[in-house]
């Protein structure tokens, strides 16, 4: 499973970043993840609003910080 | 490299206050100003202006949604509702600049183009609320105003000009917008929750008798939360606070600091120097003030400290307007991050725009 983060650095993007990392370990499931900050590519992605969450290829959420118990359903 | 990034800022504190002149009077003057402001914003514009607006931007941050502003800049938009739609819509999104890239290459490459981003971008830093409200606050009501009103104007016409210089074709797209989660709160409940505190800052800003003006701000703030506990599901309820809190972490430390900063730097301009270059609202003033605005960074609200500042010490009302619009928006790192998208041309447009509006902008003002 691949985990996209999309974001420009700012403090909200590292709170999902840690979201994703606690509901990794607690489902256990393994993931590569990869953070993606430069603006092009995130555009390239189709998405508008930052931080948003990829998970292979789709993008699940954008615009906001999931829950933890959110993350873990789209795992 | 921690290791190493630890012992550079202990030495450095350690030859900081080796060397402080202690006991000098322009070290207790500049400790003594610095205490000063920051006494003046706790007593004076946190509690009736800053909480407020935070509170506010937290509402905005919940119930509007980016994705229904987005509908009204995509690629079939037409540029009379594009325009305008930009041109505000910077000033309920956008908190930080994060949040205002992304948007704004999103409508510039797959939305209505360049004209109503470059708009977007402009007023996104430049007009929100809480600026707006602590620049009435603490520069008075007419600086305020006149930011709120030529920064929406100044938007569209700089989006129309950049438009203009560069007129290229964009492939139209419509945006592709996520499903939007329905709102369960009734449209009154969030009608009387924003007006209830909009009033209390605009209360705030009026010269009545302190006894009538904490009644009515009281009262509304009573409304406020009346809404929030009856009409609020719990978790609309939640979302609010938590955003109203990540802002309120974001700008409040900053702001602070800045103001602190500023306090202590106040006592060490020299009031001759600014007399000199921007105590008159001649055409000299005004583009100096939007040159130096455009390429210094002012973090979200320490402009306004900035501003108090250098008006205290004689700027006039013209230029101050000129720094106030070009600042927010430009700065050295926001520029070199517009430059990736937009290319060297259109950037060093967009600044030279900028700037030289924000400097007519401020004549006009400071003729007043």
């Amino acid at each position: 499973m691949k985990i996209q983060i999309l974001g420009t650095g700012c403090p909200k993007c590292k709170q999902l970043e840690a979201n994703v990392k606690k509901a990794l370990e607690e489902t256990g499931k393994k993931a590569e993840i990869e953070k993606v900050t430069d603006i092009n590519k995130i555009i390239e992605l189709g998405v508008m609003a930052t931080p948003a969450l990829v998970i292979d290829g789709k993008i699940v959420c954008s615009g906001r910080i999931p829950l933890t118990k959110e993350i873990k359903k789209w795992l | 490299m921690k290791e190493k990034n630890a012992f550079i800022i202990i030495v450095a504190l350690f030859l900081t206050f080796y060397f402080m002149p202690v006991g000098s009077d322009w070290l207790d003057n500049a400790l003594l100003s610095g205490f000063a402001l920051l006494h003046e914003y706790m007593t004076q514009h946190v509690l009736t202006c800053l909480v407020p607006a935070f509170f506010i931007a937290g509402g905005i941050a919940v119930f509007v949604k980016k994705q229904s502003v987005l509908k009204y800049l995509g690629g079939k938009a037409k540029p009379y509702v594009s325009y305008p739609i930009a041109s505000v819509s910077g000033a309920i999104l956008a908190v930080c600049s994060c949040t205002i890239l992304p948007l704004f290459a999103g409508i510039y490459k797959r939305g209505a183009g360049l004209g109503p981003a470059i708009a977007f971008l402009y007023s996104g830093p430049a007009i929100n609320v809480a600026a707006i409200f602590l620049t009435a606050s603490v520069l008075g009501f007419k600086i305020g105003l006149a930011r709120a009103i030529a920064a929406i104007f100044l938007a569209g016409l700089v989006g129309l000009t950049m438009a203009f210089l560069f007129r290229e074709k964009t492939a139209k797209q419509e945006i592709a917008l996520e499903e939007e989660t329905q709102q369960k709160t009734s449209k009154t409940a969030i009608t009387l929750f924003f007006a209830s505190m909009v009033g209390i800052l605009v209360v705030n800003g009026l010269q009545i008798d302190w006894t009538i003006k904490w009644g009515l701000m009281g009262f509304m703030a009573l409304i406020a939360v009346i809404v929030v506990l009856l009409k609020f599901k719990t978790e609309t309820r939640n979302n609010w606070l938590s955003e109203t809190w990540s802002i309120s972490k974001l700008l409040i430390p900053y702001l602070f600091i800045g103001v602190f900063i500023v306090g202590f730097i106040m006592p060490l301009i020299p009031e001759k120097l600014i007399i000199q270059w921007v105590g008159s609202n001649t055409i000299q003033a005004n583009f100096l003030a939007s040159v130096f605005g455009a390429f210094m960074y002012f973090s979200t609200l320490t402009e306004v400290p900035i501003m108090q500042a250098l008006i205290a010490k004689g700027m006039n009302q013209g230029p101050a307007l000129s720094l106030l619009l070009a600042g927010p928006s430009l700065s050295l790192p926001a520029m070199l991050v517009i430059r990736s998208i937009l290319g060297n041309k259109k950037t060093i447009a967009y600044i030279a725009i900028v700037v030289i509006y924000s400097s007519i902008a401020g004549l006009i003002f400071g003729m007043i």
